[in-house]
């Protein structure tokens, strides 16, 4: 280590290569994945191609290839080792099978009564009706519901069918026969026409800017001044008060509201006397559910404020308080004219940081009411969740949530871009002072 | 703070305002040593039976002490890679002379605010691809890479305020700039390094969406995971012992809370989330 | 060991700070950089030490070439303004560091510990932290540990600026004191002539990156280049005014007072401005050449009183004079020059 050069680079390299595995990558596959149509259906790796019925129905439909699909869903006899294979594993009589691949490997028949046909020439044929059908039942063959793992052996099994195709139709064949999932830009084009988009995002603005002003700027604001009047004993209980919702971990922490929320809670308890009917009082109605929403996020936003506030209040320098109050200022006017010029840049700070953190949360939401009463609640970070990742909507969205992310993302870097050039960035770039 | 205003209307305030929280506390914490009969909110006979998930596993959840492990191994090990990590590429940016110093230090400070939530979708496609889903290593090392933008900008936090003296006596004492970090910089940040540790592990403690969505079985289960799904499922509402595995849960934050509350304030004002 | 500087020239980005400068410090002697703030004093210290890398020209330890040497291999030892002492460490292990980084034994560590601590004085503080220590006793902790694996070369980098005033002056003797029991070559940086003129063997005046004067401290007093070396030496300062030289005087325009020059300057510089330098010592009542003016200041500093003088036109002259008949703030009063120690300054500020 006696040339330390490079030793910042080495030092460097592991968190290098964490944060470009799980969060550089991450970003950019984001973007990737909102242009396909992955979801648990296609799966996430390749797909394959299976003339399934769906896609035969495409077929017609998109490219009108009528004869072509009922050409494809035909089905053919044909001998073959396959056939002669599982016959055996059927539980035929060998010298029958050998007898029927010494004869007939190879050929090819237009229905099963000719196979049965073949078969009843056969020396060492089954006496029994019913094992002759069994037999002819292997050589069963039809391009349709077989998976082939390429392009070139779908077109291969079909061409072996018998079945001209030209260019565009083998190009249109592949397109409706795919699994796997495509690069698409219809997750934006849904997202724009649904009705639903609207809403989510009136949510979302709801959400983030009542949030804010109410409680992570606002209730903060009024815990840091009303703790920096009292002695440092009440002020420090308070302070760590306000921190508990902070540290207690998420799931308990809705769960004590629910606690006070739920039919036999503590709200309907004390309000049953008042004439209320016991009710869930959390997912009554939007109304409540909203209430709910931005007192549970708000009172673990105030901390964060609440501490960076009362340090920013704390660095006031003393005299200043001492010598408004000789000039008699009242403690309006203190707080007006000392305190709150010097939380100008406080508050910037807290509303740019929790502006983004709240747009992009949607843990308590999740807890609290997943988005209900009937999408009430539902913000843009939460539908994303639902959509992509969440197994009670059926199948998982996986494209079309990774192009609901991306708008978040989108709109996180810049707002971090941004905040990056308002609280200057110079000032952390200082040069090393040993060369 | 200051003499010329009465201090009382203060504390009256504020009390009216904290009381809900206090409430709900107290009551987390007797509710689950107590029967409270229905309609009222009185206890009227304590009981230790919301604690039998303790000795009993409850049908179609993992064991209680399984969750317990999975989640310490979680946090713990989280904590122990994000600390060795950070401290040093903390001292790299704060100290060290480095190709393209801006840039590395100008995408931590973005990624430091940027909301790690949103990328959860491609992350859960990452790990699936790498066989990793459904795995304790794979959600460790999410969280690992999620939580070090924060990590290493409060690392270097940290070292900005050692002097640069100290660096320059250690090199004209004949350290090399990596024995000045490990022999003369790195014990002045100790204070730092623990407090980064307690707030990692805490974090760690409480993570609940990424576990729920990258590691959600019941062998890798964390008690996060097995609260919610506990609470979630209809069948067997109990909020007693919702409660009860909730103080469990809880009981290790609480401890550290009280134990290191000054050092975790002042990480908690330097970070950003939530 | 002898340190030379030859054309070193140090630059900070597309900024040249100090350009082609040449120093040399001979064996054994202390030498002070003293300079204002931002004059490059400090930077030529750091450059001699390794900690900035060199952008042209070369440094020499001895015969030896340094300049592309590390900090770590150029066995230097420094003390720092804030002594830099670490502080997890006791004071024991303050001093042994260098040594323990070189794998010498336990043993010969405590001897050599033991044996430096004698030397600054400092043998009962060793099983202390730094931050038990006062600011004078840190600053022998940091000699010590400086000093401990005999460094070619001592650098001090403004060491008494972070001390009180009784401590500084008994830290200087103690500095000098030590560097003259080692024999060390030692360099001093500092924007305190006092200490420059009292701890060195010569002085190396700054400004602006480069060198403007060095000498021995008296005659750096008595022989200014320039006028900033004249103000930036003495305390209180020299007092300039300027006038024109007329038939072999100095003429003072405000009051027409005619202070006789040599006859070499008078010649050369006859009809043109110069500028003049009289230091508060050779301004007294009883002096040659009377000049008249009002008393705008006065300072008692105990022994002696310092009185500024303001003429008609607002320049000021400054003198200092022992206790006497009571002169007060306003009083019209017609002093002395010695012309004879007037030094004349041209209007560039060179010595005449």
């Amino acid at each position: 280590m006696g040339n330390s050069k490079y030793l910042g680079l080495y030092l460097l390299a592991p968190a290098g290569v964490f944060v470009f595995l799980f969060f550089l990558a991450p970003v950019i596959l984001t973007a990737v994945f909102g242009f396909t149509n992955m979801s648990t259906a296609t799966g996430i790796s390749g797909g394959s191609y299976v003339a399934s019925q769906s896609s035969m129905l495409a077929l017609r439909d998109r490219y009108g290839l009528d004869d072509i699909s009922e050409q494809l869903t035909t089905v053919r006899y044909t001998i073959d080792e396959e056939g002669l294979a599982a016959a055996l594993e059927a539980g035929a009589d060998p010298a029958t099978v050998n007898e029927l691949g010494d004869t007939f490997l190879g050929q090819s028949y237009e229905t099963r009564r000719d196979v049965e046909r073949a078969i009843k020439t056969l020396n060492a044929r089954p006496s029994s009706v019913r094992a002759i059908k069994a037999i002819a039942g292997q050589f069963e063959r039809s391009v349709a519901n077989t998976r082939y793992e390429t392009e070139d052996e779908i077109l291969g099994a079909i061409a072996e069918f018998g079945i001209e195709l030209t260019e565009t139709e083998s190009a249109a064949i592949i397109d409706v026969t795919y699994t796997g999932w495509v690069f698409t830009t219809q997750n934006f084009k849904t997202m724009f026409s649904l009705p639903d988009t609207k809403k989510t995002m009136i949510n979302t603005l709801f959400y983030v800017f009542t949030t804010l002003i109410l409680f992570n700027v606002g209730f903060a604001l009024v815990l840091a001044i009303s703790t920096h009047y009292m002695d440092s004993g009440p002020a420090g209980f308070f302070r760590s008060v306000w921190l508990l919702p902070r540290i207690t971990p998420p799931v308990l922490y809705v769960l004590m509201w629910k606690w006070l929320a739920w039919d036999s809670g503590f709200l309907s308890v004390m309000l049953e006397p008042l004439g209320f009917e016991p009710r869930n009082w959390m997912l009554d109605s939007p109304t409540n559910a909203w209430t709910f929403i931005i007192l549970i996020n708000g009172m673990v936003g105030a901390s964060m404020g609440m501490l960076i506030f009362s340090s920013a209040i704390k660095a006031i320098p003393e005299a200043l308080f001492h010598a408004s109050e000789v000039d008699g200022a009242t403690r309006r006017q203190q707080i007006w004219h000392i305190i709150m010029p010097q939380l100008r840049w406080p508050i910037l700070f807290i509303t740019s940081y929790q502006t983004l953190s709240l747009l992009t949360s949607f843990e308590y939401i999740l807890l609290a009411t997943d988005g209900g009463p009937g999408g009430a609640t539902e913000v843009w970070a939460l539908t994303t969740y639902l959509k992509a990742l969440s197994n009670y909507g059926g199948a998982l969205q996986y494209g079309y949530g990774a192009a609901l992310s991306l708008v978040l993302v989108v709109i996180g870097i810049t707002l971090s871009l941004i905040y990056l050039k308002v609280f200057n960035f110079k000032d952390l770039t200082a040069k090393p002072k040993i060369e | 703070m200051s003499g010329n205003y009465r201090k009382w209307p203060m504390i009256v305030f504020l009390s009216i305002l904290t009381g809900p929280i206090i409430l709900m506390y107290i009551y987390l914490f007797v509710d689950t040593v107590t029967n409270t009969p229905p309609g009222s909110m009185v206890p009227n006979e304590f009981t230790l039976e919301h604690w039998r998930f303790l000795t009993e596993t409850i049908p179609g959840r993992p064991s209680i002490w399984l969750a317990t492990w999975n989640t310490f191994v979680f946090a713990s090990v989280t904590t122990v890679i994000v600390l060795v990590v950070s401290s040093a590429a903390g001292y790299s940016l704060s100290r060290l002379q480095l190709p393209a110093r801006s840039f590395f230090l100008g995408s931590i400070m973005v990624l430091h605010a940027f909301p790690t939530v949103t990328l959860l979708i491609a992350i859960f496609l990452i790990l699936q691809m790498l066989g990793l889903y459904n795995s304790l290593s794979g959600v460790i090392l999410v969280k690992i890479s999620l939580e070090l933008p924060f990590g290493i900008w409060i690392m270097k936090g940290f070292y900005d305020t050692v002097s640069w003296e100290i660096e320059m006596a250690g090199i004209q004492d004949g350290a090399t700039r990596f024995q000045v970090w490990t022999k003369l910089v790195l014990p002045n940040v100790k204070p730092a390094i623990m407090a980064l540790g307690i707030f990692s592990f805490l974090a760690g403690w409480s993570e609940f969406i990424l576990p729920l969505v990258l590691a959600p079985d019941n062998k890798v289960q964390v008690l996060s995971v097995y609260l919610a799904a506990l609470i979630a499922d209809d069948n067997n509402f109990d909020m007693a012992l919702f409660k009860s595995v909730g103080v469990f849960y809880v009981l290790p934050v609480i401890i550290l809370f009280i134990f290191f509350q000054n050092k975790l304030m002042n990480i908690y004002s330097g970070g950003n989330k939530g | 060991m002898r340190i030379l500087l030859d054309k070193f020239t140090k630059k900070f980005s597309d900024l040249t700070v100090i350009d082609e400068m040449d120093l040399e410090v001979r064996d054994g002697e202390m030498i002070a950089l003293l300079g204002g703030s931002g004059c490059g004093k400090s930077t030529t210290l750091f450059s001699i030490c390794g900690i900035h890398k060199v952008n042209g020209g070369r440094i020499l330890f001895g015969d030896k070439d340094v300049t592309n040497v590390t900090s770590q291999e150029r066995n230097v030892g420094v003390v720092f303004q804030s002594f830099a002492l670490y502080p997890h460490l006791t004071v024991e292990n303050n001093i042994g560091f260098p040594l323990k980084l070189r794998k010498e034994s336990k043993a010969e560590i405590k001897r050599k510990v033991d044996e430096i601590a004698e030397m600054v004085h400092i043998e009962p503080l060793l099983q202390r932290r730094p931050g038990e220590l006062s600011g004078g006793q840190q600053q022998r902790v940091a000699l010590a540990r400086a000093l401990i694996r005999r460094p070619d070369v001592l650098l001090l980098d403004e060491p008494l600026a972070n001390l009180d005033a009784t401590l500084r002056l008994e830290m200087r003797s103690e500095i000098r004191r030590i560097q003259q029991e080692t024999g060390i070559t030692a360099v001093l940086v500092t924007h305190d002539q006092v200490e420059a003129m009292s701890m060195c063997d010569r002085i190396a005046i700054m400004d602006a990156g480069k060198i403007i004067q060095i000498a021995k401290p008296r005659d750096m007093y008595e022989n200014p280049v320039s006028d900033y070396v004249a103000g930036f030496l003495g305390s209180p300062p020299i007092a300039f005014l300027t006038g024109q030289v007329q038939d072999g005087n100095f003429v003072e325009p405000s009051t027409g007072t005619k202070m006789p020059l040599s006859a070499e300057i008078a010649a050369s510089q006859s009809g043109r401005q110069v500028k003049v330098g009289i230091r508060p010592e050779y301004f007294q009542p009883d002096g040659a050449t009377k000049i008249a003016g009002t008393v705008s200041f006065m300072e008692s500093q105990g022994r002696e009183t310092l009185y500024n003088v303001t003429l008609p036109d607002g320049s000021i002259l400054r003198s200092i004079q022992g206790v006497h008949d009571p002169v007060h703030i306003g009083d019209r009063v017609e002093w002395g020059v010695d012309s004879a120690e007037m030094m004349v300054f041209d209007m560039n500020g060179l010595r005449l």
